[in-house]
Order: C-alpha cells, then sequence, then structure tokens
C-alpha cells in the first residue's frame, strides 16, 4: 500500500496552529513515516487565517500537494478557503453546521473543538483536540500521541501536560463513529532520519563553520534562524547581538571578523537592501562575511510571511562596482546545513563575502532529513601567524599571484593591522594612484578561478532525457517530484537543480543543457531571474518558464500542469 | 616605556595647514605614549571624512571604514576581542549625521570604546556644507540662506542616553586635550569626547578666535558624579563653552555583562566538534 496523505489544520492566527501541526508531525515521524509541514501564516498575531499543510507518506516526500484529504478548519473560514482544494471524498472537520456542506463533493463532520476543549479544562486547548480527531481518524495509536505529547511538553507542569493528555483522548473519542476512508494500519517503525527546518539546519551549519558572532535585526522570515543560534548559543561560544537597524548588523559583523572571529547575519530582502554597503566594505576591505538573505516577495515590505525566490539577481550584483562573492541556494535542510558550514570556510580562505540565499518555505517547513548532520572534527583556519621578526614588513593587502593576501588580526601580536574602504595600496593606505587602483582591482579578481574551482556542479537526474527541467534553491523537491509524475506519464523529462549561483557554473550547466532538446526553468519570481543567468552565462535560451509569485510554494503538480500546457 | 615617537607615521598628511586636527592628532599621540600603551594594542576604527583619516596618520592598528559606520565596526571588534584598546576617530557629520543611529544604540550598550569627534561643525571632506553642529543661520555654499535647524547638541544626548563618560575639548588646548584622552580610555564603558576644531578652509563662523573668547574649563567644584548638574552644563544658555569632563560614572560595560567572555576573550576561544555533536544529538525537533 502506499500511503500519500494530505492534511490542513486552518485556523485564526493565535489559536496554535502551528503547534498543532507540530505535534501532529512528531507522531507520524516517530511511527516512521515520511512527512512534511508547510506553514502558512499572516503578518498578523491575533486573527486572519494561518494553516497548517501537513503531507504524510511511507515514501520520502520533498514538498507540498495542492490536493486534500482532511481539513480541519478551527473557524468557518478555513472551510471557505479550502474547500476547493478538496479531493473527491475527502472529509472536513468543521465545528458547525455548515449551509451548503450537503451538496458537496466531500464530507463534513461537525466537532465542536472548543467545547470539546473545555470539557478538559479550558477552550485554548482546541488545538490540542483537533490534533487527537485528526491523528484517531487518520489511525494513529492514542498512546504515541499521549508520548508525543509528554516530550513536546515536558517543561509544563503536571496540570497543564494532564489537560493536553486529556483534551487528546476527547479528540480521538470525539471522532468514534467517523471513518476516514484513507486511514491506515499503523505498523511502527523507527523514525527516518531528522525531523528538521531549513533555518534550524542553517543554524547547525553555522556552528559547523564555527561561527561565534552574529548581529540581526528582526525580519521575517529571517528570525527562525536566528532564534535557532539564540537556542544554541546556550551551550557554545557564540554572541549574538540584536542591532539597531540591518546597516550595524552588517558592519558589526565586519568588525567581529576582521578581529578574529567568524561572524553571520540573517535577513530579508529589505534588509538585504540596507546591508548592500556593508557587503561592499567587506569585499574592499577582504574581510569574510556570511549573509543569509531568506527571502520573502518584495519589493519593500511585500508579503512579509511568504515565499519567493526573486533576489537571485540582486545578491549577485548588489553593492557599486564589482568584486568576487560565492552565492549559494541550498534545496533542502541537509543542504542549508553543508552550504552554511562551507560558506564561512570560503568566506575565510578567500577573504571575501558570501550570500545565502533561503526562503520563508525552506526556512519554515519541517522535513524528514536522512542525510547524517556531521559535526566536523576540525576547523581551519587561514589568518596569517605573527612575525615578531620584522613586524613592520607585515602588509595586510601584498599583492600575490592567488589575490589572496595574509590575513592578520589586529592586537593579536605585534604586527599592524591596517585596513581601509578607500582604495588602498599594499600596506592599507589609501591611495590615489592609477597604477597601484589597477592592481588592486585585478588583485581581487585574481581569487576568482580559484574560486571557481570550489563551484560543485548541478545535480542531475536523467541527464539525457529532451526535455529538462532546471531549477535552484527550494524549488528542488518540487521539481523532483514533478520530474517523476512527468515520467510516470511517459514523458522523457531530466530535472537539474543548482546550489551553487556564482560563480555561475558556465560549463557544467551549459554542457547539461547543450544535450537537452528544449528546458525550462522552474523558478518562485516573476522574470526568470535563472533563465536569464543561463542565457548570459552559457547563451543558452530556456525554452519557456514555470514561474509563480504569489508567494505561495509551488507543487509539483502545478509543474506539471504547466510543462502538459506549454508542450501542447 | 612607549613614546610619541612609535606613533609616528609617515603617511604624507594633507590636512589644510592650520587645520584643528593637528592638535588632536598631538593630543592623541601624547595620551596614548603616556599610557604607555604600545600600537599593537591598540585599535583604531574611524568613518569617513577629514576626522576619519586620522589613524593613517599613526602608527596602529586601524579599521577605516565607511561614512557613519565606525560606531558598529567597533562594536563588533570589541565584542570579538575585547582586551584591544578601541577609540573612535569620527566627525561630526560622520558620527551625529550618517552614523546618528548607531551614536545613539552604542550609548545604550555603554560598549568600551572611546569615541573622539572631531566637531569642526561643518563637513570638511566634501567641502564646506552644514553639518548636524552647525549653527542656525550659517551660510555655506549648499545653505546659501543659512541653516534652518537647530544645531545637534552631542553632550546633551550622550547624557540623556545615559552615557557614563562625557568630555569636551579644544583642539587648540592640547594639554588638556590628552589628558582627556586618557581619562577616557581608562573610563570602563562608552566614552565620548566631543573635541571642537576649527577648520579654517570651510567654517568662517566658528573660528580659533571664536573659540578662544569662549571656552573656559569647567570649575573645580563640578560634581563629575551628578548628572543633571553635568546637563545644566551642556544645555548652557550663556555664551561660554566649558571644557573638560562633565560627567563621568562608571557601569559594567556591554561586554563585561556577558558572562562567556569573562574569563576570556571570543577570539580565544577553540572550535569545539564535541559541543556541536551533542546539539546534533538532542538539540533538534
Ligand atoms: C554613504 C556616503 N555618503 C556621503 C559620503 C560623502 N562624505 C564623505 S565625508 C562626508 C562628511 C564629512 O563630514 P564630517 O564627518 O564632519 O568630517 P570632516 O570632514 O568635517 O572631518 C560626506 C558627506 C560618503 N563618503 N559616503
Ligand atoms: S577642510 Fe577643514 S577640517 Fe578639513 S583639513 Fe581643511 S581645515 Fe581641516
Ligand atoms: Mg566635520
Amino acid at each position: 500500500m502506499t500511503i500519500d496523505i494530505s492534511v490542513l489544520i486552518g485556523g485564526e492566527a493565535g489559536q496554535g496552529i502551528q503547534t498543532v501541526g507540530l505535534l501532529m508531525t512528531r507522531t507520524c515521524h516517530r511511527a516512521g513515516l515520511y512527512v512534511m509541514a508547510v506553514n502558512d501564516f499572516e503578518s498578523r498575531i491575533r486573527g486572519g487565517h494561518s494553516f497548517i499543510q501537513l503531507r504524510i507518506s511511507d515514501r520520502p516526500v520533498q514538498g507540498p500537494t495542492r490536493k486534500l484529504h482532511m481539513v480541519a478548519a478551527l473557524d468557518e473560514r478555513t472551510y471557505g478557503l479550502h474547500q476547493s482544494e478538496l479531493t473527491e471524498g475527502g472529509l472536513v472537520l468543521i465545528p458547525k453546521d455548515h449551509a451548503d456542506t450537503m451538496t458537496q463533493h466531500h464530507r463534513c463532520k461537525t466537532v465542536d473543538f472548543e467545547g470539546v476543549a473545555k470539557k478538559a479544562g479550558s477552550s485554548i486547548l482546541a488545538n490540542t483536540v483537533a490534533a487527537g480527531v485528526c491523528l484517531s481518524l487518520l489511525g494513529a495509536p492514542s498512546d504515541l500521541f499521549e508520548n508525543v505529547l509528554k516530550s513536546t511538553f515536558n517543561q509544563l507542569e503536571e496540570e497543564r501536560l494532564a489537560q493536553n493528555i486529556q483534551a487528546a483522548r476527547y479528540g480521538y473519542t470525539a471522532v468514534e463513529d467517523e471513518t476516514f476512508r484513507w486511514s491506515w494500519r499503523w505498523a511502527m517503525a523507527s523514525p527516518k532520519g531528522r525531523l528538521i527546518d531549513g533555518a534550524q539546519a542553517a543554524a547547525f551549519g553555522a556552528l559547523a563553520g564555527d561561527c561565534r558572532f552574529s548581529a540581526f535585526y528582526p525580519m521575517s522570515p529571517a528570525t527562525g534562524i536566528i532564534q535557532h543560534l539564540v537556542d544554541m548559543a546556550q551551550t557554545v561560544p557564540l554572541v549574538i547581538e540584536q542591532a539597531e537597524d540591518e546597516i550595524a548588523a552588517v558592519n558589526m559583523i565586519i568588525g567581529a571578523s576582521f578581529a578574529g572571529v567568524r561572524s553571520m547575519t540573517a535577513t530579508s530582502g529589505g534588509g538585504f537592501s540596507l546591508m548592500t554597503e556593508g557587503l561592499g566594505l567587506a569585499a574592499i576591505t577582504e574581510t569574510p562575511i556570511v549573509i543569509v538573505n531568506a527571502q520573502r516577495p518584495g519589493p519593500a515590505t511585500g508579503l512579509p510571511t511568504r515565499t519567493a525566490q526573486a533576489d537571485l539577481q540582486f545578491v549577485i550584483h548588489a553593492s557599486q562596482d564589482e568584486f568576487p562573492r560565492f552565492v549559494f541556494a541550498p534545496g533542502t535542510p541537509f543542504e542549508a546545513f553543508s552550504v552554511t558550514a562551507r560558506a564561512f570556510e570560503l568566506s575565510e580562505r578567500f577573504q571575501v563575502p558570501v550570500i545565502i540565499l533561503m526562503d520563508q518555505y525552506l526556512s519554515d517547513s519541517l522535513f524528514v532529513a536522512e542525510e547524517s548532520f556531521e559535526a566536523p572534527e576540525t576547523v581551519a583556519t587561514y589568518t596569517a601567524a605573527d612575525d615578531p621578526e620584522a613586524p613592520s614588513g607585515y602588509r595586510r593587502y601584498a599583492l600575490t599571484d592567488s589575490g589572496i593576501s595574509p590575513r592578520a588580526l589586529p592586537c593579536k601580536g605585534s604586527t599592524l593591522v591596517k585596513v581601509c574602504s578607500d582604495e588602498h595600496d599594499e600596506e592599507g593606505h589609501i591611495t590615489e594612484d592609477a597604477d597601484i587602483r589597477d592592481a588592486m582591482v585585478t588583485k581581487r579578481f585574481a581569487k576568482l578561478s580559484a574560486m571557481r574551482k570550489e563551484i560543485r556542479p548541478p545535480e542531475v537526474i536523467h541527464a539525457d532525457s529532451e526535455i529538462l527541467l532546471i531549477c535552484w534553491g527550494s524549488m528542488r523537491g518540487a521539481m523532483t517530484e514533478a520530474v517523476r509524475r512527468l515520467r510516470a506519464e511517459g514523458l522523457s523529462c531530466g530535472g537539474v537543480h543548482i546550489v551553487d549561483m556564482w560563480p555561475f557554473p558556465d560549463a557544467a550547466v551549459g554542457e547539461i543543457l547543450g544535450k537537452a532538446g528544449k528546458f525550462f526553468v522552474v523558478e518562485q519570481n516573476r522574470s526568470a531571474q535563472l533563465g536569464q543567468l543561463i542565457r548570459q552565462q552559457t547563451g543558452y535560451q530556456y525554452t519557456d518558464a514555470v514561474l509563480k509569485y504569489n508567494g505561495r510554494p509551488m507543487c509539483a503538480g502545478e509543474i506539471t500542469d504547466t510543462i502538459k500546457t506549454k508542450l501542447r | 616605556m612607549v613614546s610619541t615617537k612609535d606613533y609616528h607615521s609617515d603617511y604624507p598628511n594633507h590636512w589644510c595647514p592650520g587645520c584643528g586636527n593637528f592638535g588632536i592628532l598631538d593630543a592623541m599621540k601624547s595620551a596614548l605614549a603616556g599610557l604607555d600603551l604600545p600600537p599593537e594594542k591598540v585599535l583604531i576604527v574611524s568613518g569617513i571624512g577629514q576626522a576619519a583619516k586620522t589613524p593613517h596618520f599613526l602608527q596602529c592598528n586601524y579599521f577605516h571604514s565607511l561614512h557613519g559606520r565606525a560606531l558598529p565596526i567597533a562594536t563588533g571588534a570589541k565584542i570579538a576581542n575585547h582586551l584591544m584598546t578601541v577609540l573612535v576617530s569620527t566627525g561630526d557629520g560622520d558620527c551625529y549625521g550618517e552614523g546618528g543611529n548607531h551614536f545613539m544604540h552604542a550609548i545604550r550598550r555603554n560598549i568600551d570604546v572611546t569615541v573622539l569627534a572631531h566637531n569642526n561643525r561643518v563637513y570638511g571632506l566634501t567641502k564646506g556644507q552644514a553639518s548636524p553642529t552647525s549653527m542656525d543661520g550659517m551660510q555655506t555654499k549648499m545653505q546659501p540662506g543659512g541653516v534652518i535647524a537647530n544645531p545637534f547638541n552631542p553632550l546633551a544626548a550622550a547624557l540623556s542616553l545615559g552615557a557614563g563618560f562625557v568630555a569636551r575639548g579644544f583642539s587648540g588646548e592640547g594639554g588638556q586635550l590628552s589628558s582627556l584622552i586618557q581619562a577616557g580610555i581608562r573610563h570602563r564603558g562608552f566614552a565620548l569626547i566631543d573635541i571642537l576644531q576649527p577648520c579654517v578652509s570651510f567654517n568662517r563662523v566658528n573660528t580659533h578666535k571664536w573659540y578662544k573668547d569662549r571656552i573656559a574649563p569647567i570649575e573645580e567644584n563640578h560634581d563629575e558624579t551628578d548628572l543633571i548638574a553635568a546637563l545644566r552644563l551642556a544645555l548652557g544658555t550663556d555664551d561660554r563653552i566649558p571644557t573638560g569632563i562633565y560627567h563621568r560614572r562608571e557601569s559594567p560595560s556591554y561586554t563585561d555583562r556577558i558572562g562567556k567572555l569573562n574569563d576570556k576573550a571570543l577570539t580565544d576561544h577553540r572550535y569545539r566538534p564535541e559541543l556541536l555533536k551533542a546539539l546534533l544529538t538532542d538539540g533538534y525537533l
């Protein structure tokens, strides 16, 4: 039997929707199932509409689907908004009878979540009731759910834990007389991998890169990463400071990195805009920094809590003038982990800024990651040792073939470290000399050839297909599933996913695309930014683009539908 | 013994002859040498402007950064290695204009840096536009009808934000200025020294003579710990400009309050895989 069930729990902000989602996700994970949970919420603390959508399967799942099998509506709006997504025969759980429910192609079952919750002690337990109701209908053993409650709420006082367990039990009994046509027998297996969101994975990656200082200014959807770092900082030598603005945040990490600790900041596009000046400072002073841009739709404030991939061209070019930089776009939590650790190493080795493009969908969604997250045994350092014999001979910007000059740290020995944001000579003094200017630009760009060697080629599945789908960052899961489905329908279709975006892997991408008859870019922006980049860097013109920019994550079904239409 | 010669730099100086910056530069050298601080123990962070070029004319570690951004750079550097002596060389435009927000918050954090604000009440490097401290009505090429704004009062602002060390110096009073700088460096926590400085090229209002006619050392009976008395001096309604220490009161600095930094600097910690391994084992959802 193949399980592939989607459940949506929706309600107002403040009703604990995310908690229900988390509890159910954990329960599924513990039973050895694959599961993912996508959070969808508005930029408000109370009211409005928010939901979490779970996809549960006995096979790996990497992206959401549009078709829902079950909807738990904690308020009436949820039903109105999501009834069209229900598949034939789906089940809706709703607090009150709904006039137009009878004529629908799906079933409605009335469950008074709040009333039941009150019996357990308080109406705020309605979310736990809902979790109990859904899990009961799916066939999950109640003791499994109770164990999850116990480990989730183990810090709560006895009484509140007991109330939650009572609420869960009442939830189970409230639907005793109801059946869910896709329920299955839960054969318990050991959990698959770890349950993790992209934000936490990136935070682990920062520690694996020996990050010791982070400054930030709060901005959704980047706060998740910082929150995880703050939690982890309780046990590691990591200092985190909330800056007065993003300008201060980026300059603080530049100052800390200059003084000798690996440093990062995380923000979204608006904050990144304010950081562009500092990005240039890091570049001309050759100070290593790592910036995570968790993308959301813009411009300006845009859609604060939603997802986008529209900053690619921006971050590749951000700042006046030109300089080498790395840009990475992880597609899964494991990639977020490994790329972030790598970012710190590369940034220090090449003395260049590194930008990591994440987005709301990757940061805030829960995934099952089966890869192993390993702490490296050692972390290399690339700072120059002090030469007490000839301290005055030290030149911070000494011209070298590689373009990389020895980087000493201030106040760590007898050499003096002189750093300057004006164009400077080898010693670090301001210069207006035309030849030195040429030499310094050449020196900074000399790093590029070795930087290119660090760039990993895209991952390709079914390379020798007639049609290729090509995507970057968080579109990996949806694209991979779309390729599988299109192939199942007899199409000769493959997929390409790019993580290492800049310096662009020209040769590798050119070679892959050169063999394909047609290729389609799949992106969450309006103007096919990857498509443009491919054309610029390889000369290949994409056949067409599958684009989505309404702030909601793209599903495999949307990709397959669009591709089929475009091929017709 | 460290001497002022140890701070000598051969880098050619292009400040205008007669500029107040020279007096400040000399006072810095004598203050640093007087404290027996060797150049390799000192970091000077500066923004952009004539004032911000100062570290090039000294022998020391420096980070000559962006216009307005010296304080966040200095904050990050101090957090990374709080054992460094960190000075900030900045101008009135740099510190109170472009960097005004950072000024406010660096004081709130009480980060242990000594800010030398070369206050010539004009933008020198960009050739004479009004600055936040230019007097109301001052005419410049860009403000031909005169400035239409009240001048920013850095001392009163710093005091009201809780700065623990607030002083005013004058570039023409080198001896006093040098001891103010020493006191500022010795102070544990944020220290502001606003240094009045003539700009012979662009400020025709606040000339050397104009200052000479107005400055006077703070009276000896002034109680440095009395915030209200300091504010009264800073807000002074008559023509006199008191120089010296307006206010001095120590409280734990930002880095004092971070437990992790008590035993050693962040730069001296080493990567320990076992800490991450422990987090990876039980610290996940
Ligand atoms: C972002 C930015 N804006 C503007 C400038 C141009 N600029 C350089 S110095 C300066 C003002 C300097 O005034 P002040 O800080 O008072 O220093 P002074 O030259 O008077 O010592 C300005 C506006 C710049 N370098 N960077
Ligand atoms: S322009 Fe003014 S501040 Fe600048 S060097 Fe000349 S006199 Fe000094
Ligand atoms: Mg000035």
